[in-house]
């Protein structure tokens, strides 16, 4: 029997799934890496940590579930994060830690870039936008404050082409991951040399550009053998989580949006032509010639619940977080729409789309002497919900919808998942594979083995389980408390600065 | 109760307990002005109040200290009044000498802890970094019975006193990893693990040791890290070790044994055998590759 094994290399951890040749789920696996905040700004990875670990949980994987079935990997097809960047010296060897998407030291940069013409048409020409996430910005960073790594870089890489030039040979970067760099022109897929200018580099120092299909060549001999994988696996570039979570969510046609919350979210949106918004909201990133995926990205999504389970959920058994957090969904579901009158802005990591405010903060607003826990429990899971569903507004500027795909453990929740059919008036539907993302990039394998025709035949192969339908009375108070929520995310601007420059000086 | 002091070398009291330095309980009833004047200690210090309010500096950090809060501090580490005086009010103060710390044994003899245990708890401390901990229940208790059993010796009191002092070392490294850490964020927690882990990689972490640093067992631990990494602990361990042995292969001027040895494998041999299961590579040939200009 022959098998497709996928890999994400994601923000916390790796993810390894194994797919049998008509796409059901044979067994999944992962194992996290650590984040290091060496300053306050900095969000770094090591990249042999993530590599070691990638190779530790596949072989693991292998020996434990694949081999001792007799499955045959025929392909194994990766996806990564976005905006990740490595710097390389000429022998390959890392200076230093990967740069994560989180990470803000370029918040300056981005600033001065955003607000100049350049950025304007920059952000029109590669879809991303110019924001510290961007290793656009984070380049433009390391060549204004640190010279010295800057002038010894042989390539700036992300993590997927390290991971993948240490199991083959040479350095690639597939469209899509290079559609969310700030170097890539999204219509001629190839570098833009008014980024490159911009960032004083040359093409020559960013790895090659491949199609979501390419190979990059054979397994190296020794992981064949520790992998006990055969020479004839074949090994996909593959793509970006963001557009893997959106074809494997099943998005593909006109009208259709998926809404991804895990820590962070996304709303997302497929078409075939480049969405240009006036005011850089939006980004637009590739997936195959002529299929753009756009949305819009929050920091604020699962994480803000844990945080404020963490605060004052009750813990019965020490750090047993899961049971926390589903009483603490149980006390909300209880409370009517609107949390009596408790508006909550969720921006406490400062937000990306749709305001794009790094400084903007968490607000509880409208508190009254009636209100108990159980309304704030409520009101920070509506919020993260409401903050959903600005980005869908945002899009919806753009594009059409008029059903919706939810993926990502804190969206599935049924009560977030009811919410978000409320708000938007629409049907929700939730994947069956929980894990979109390796659906999209079994979906991607697939295609290129011939399995499916095209990707719009893989993506309509998607099955969808439960199916929430919007209710109307909601719709309408929801409607009321959205206006509030809206006008409040803009209004408080002034004092947001304020009070960022006030937590600044905290040690 | 009337205050006491026994003094190691003086008081017949502890002719059996070499180990304890000092023991007394103080009714400081009048101010003295620099009668207690911030200081290095050269034992392990512990501070018990029974009564009163104190204001002390404990290892760089300023406290104010009520009944059942007890202070220690690791030798090496200071305590003193803020003012430079020992307030009014009553306390209890316990100097022992821990002795050398060696790699099988972080306390003396005198200690019925395993070696596992009392390594254990030397992390906790070391990794908590407190130096106060507040209303801890049974401290006077313990501290109470100590005395009874000094001045009154029955048959066993060595083997009592004894414990109770393993006790009190033991109630207060659980309270300092429930205090550090109230048990909520386990990625949080993790990371704390993670940096230990890394600080010390040449040490032959114990899974015991690891699960100390969350005041979890073993059983607890181990399913925890595995539902959050993915690996079981050991196992993080290693993929840790052979990250930071890429990493020095990649440089040219570290040696194999060396290598291997700073990031926490037995020997040159157990590091190869174990790299190359997993790599593919010897360790050798890894090197080689990597110091080849090898982009083609």
């Amino acid at each position: 029997m022959e098998c497709i094994i996928t890999i994400d290399l994601g923000t916390n951890a790796v993810r390894v799934m194994a797919f049998d040749l008509k796409g059901n789920v044979i067994a999944a696996t992962k194992g996290t890496y650590p984040t290091f905040h060496l300053e306050a700004d900095y969000s770094e990875q090591d990249p042999e940590q993530i590599f070691i670990t990638m190779l530790y949980v596949l072989k693991n994987f292998l020996t434990e579930k694949i081999h001792p079935q007799n499955y045959v990997v025929v392909s194994i097809c990766f996806s990564a994060s976005m905006h990740s960047l490595l710097m390389v010296d000429k022998s390959g060897i890392p200076m230093g830690n990967a740069i994560t998407w989180a990470d803000n030291r370029g918040k300056k940069e981005a600033q001065e870039l955003k607000n100049s013409p350049l950025g304007k048409k920059l952000y029109e020409s590669t879809g991303t936008p110019i924001h510290p996430m961007s290793p656009l910005v984070k380049v433009t960073w390391l060549a204004r404050n640190d010279r010295e790594r800057f002038s010894k870089t042989h390539k700036f890489l992300s993590i997927k082409s390290y991971v993948l030039q240490q199991l083959t040979s040479g350095y690639v970067l597939d469209y899509s991951l290079a559609s969310a760099t700030g170097f890539f022109n999204i219509q001629k897929l190839q570098w833009e040399q008014e980024a490159l200018d911009y960032a004083g580099i040359d093409a020559e120092r960013l790895p090659e550009l491949v199609p979501v299909f390419h190979s990059p060549g054979k397994l190296r001999k020794e992981f064949q053998t520790s992998l006990g994988l055969r020479d004839t696996v074949k090994i996909l570039v593959g793509s970006s989580d963001g557009c893997l979570a959106t074809l494997g969510g099943g998005v593909w046609d006109e009208g259709k949006a998926i809404i991804t919350v895990e820590d962070s979210g996304a709303v997302r949106t497929v078409g075939r032509d480049v969405i240009r918004d006036a005011n850089q909201r939006l980004f637009n990133y590739v997936l195959t010639d002529n299929y753009y995926v756009s949305g819009g990205p929050t920091n604020n999504g699962g994480i803000i619940f844990e945080w404020y389970a963490k605060q004052f959920g009750d813990f019965r058994n020490p750090f047993d977080i899961e049971h926390t957090i589903q009483n603490l969904i149980h006390e909300a579901a209880e409370v009517s729409v609107g949390s009596q009158g408790l508006v909550f802005l969720p921006y406490l990591l400062g937000e990306r789309a749709p305001i794009w405010n790094a400084n903007a903060r968490g607000t509880f607003f409208g508190i009254n002497i009636k209100h108990e826990k159980q309304h704030f429990v409520r009101a920070v899971i509506e919020g993260i919900m409401y903050e959903m569903y600005s980005i869908g507004k945002t899009l919806q500027e753009h594009r059409t919808i008029n059903s919706l795909t939810v993926n990502g453990s804190f969206a599935s929740i049924p009560l977030c998942a009811k919410i978000i059919a409320d708000l938007f008036r629409m049907p929700v539907s939730i994947g069956k594979n929980p894990d979109s993302i390796a659906q999209g990039a079994y979906l991607l394998a697939a295609t290129d083995m011939g399995i499916f025709k095209s990707m719009d035949e893989a993506a309509r192969t998607v099955v969808l389980s439960t199916t929430y339908s919007p209710n109307l009375s909601h719709h309408r108070s929801y409607q009321r408390y959205f206006s509030v929520f809206e006008k409040l995310s803009t209004r408080l601007n002034a004092e947001f600065e304020e009070l960022a420059d006030l937590q600044h000086e905290q040690p | 109760m009337n205050q006491f002091s026994l003094q190691q070398g003086m008081s017949r009291e502890l002719e059996s307990f070499p180990h304890v330095k000092e023991f007394a309980l103080t009714k400081n009833t009048t101010i003295q002005l620099d009668s207690f004047i911030p200081s290095r200690a050269n034992c392990l210090l512990i501070y018990c109040i029974v009564d009163g309010k104190f204001e002390w500096i404990v290892n760089g950090r300023d406290y104010i200290l009520y009944p059942g809060d007890i202070a220690f501090v690791l030798p090496g580490q200071e305590i003193g009044g803020s003012r430079g005086f020992l307030e009014i009010g009553t306390i209890y103060r316990l100097h022992i000498d821990i002795g050398v710390a060696s790699a099988n044994r972080a306390l003396g003899p005198w200690s019925t802890l395993s070696p596992c245990e009392s390594l254990s708890i030397e992390k906790m401390l070391l990794v908590n970094n407190l130096s106060v901990l507040l209303k801890v229940k049974e401290g006077i208790e313990i501290l109470h019975q100590i005395h009874a059993e000094l001045v009154n010796p029955e048959i066993g009191h060595v083997t009592r006193v004894n414990h109770f002092i393993d006790s009190l070392l033991i109630i207060i490294a659980r309270q300092s990893t429930r205090q550090a850490d109230p048990r909520r964020d386990f990625p949080r927690t993790f990371m704390k693990l993670e940096q230990a882990l890394r600080r010390d990689l040449s040490h032959q972490w114990s899974v015991e040791e690891m699960a100390a640093l969350f005041g979890l067992g073993t059983t607890s631990f181990t399913e925890k890290v595995k539902h959050h990494t993915g690996f079981s602990p050991l196992n993080y361990l290693i993929n840790i070790r052979i990250s930071e042995a890429i990493k020095l292969l990649k440089r040219h001027d570290v040696n194999f044994t060396n290598i291997a040895l700073d990031t926490g494998f037995y020997s040159s041999q157990h590091f190869s055998t174990t790299f190359k299961k997993l790599t593919g590579y010897t360790p050798g040939q890894f090197r080689k590759r990597n110091l080849l200009n090898d982009n083609s």
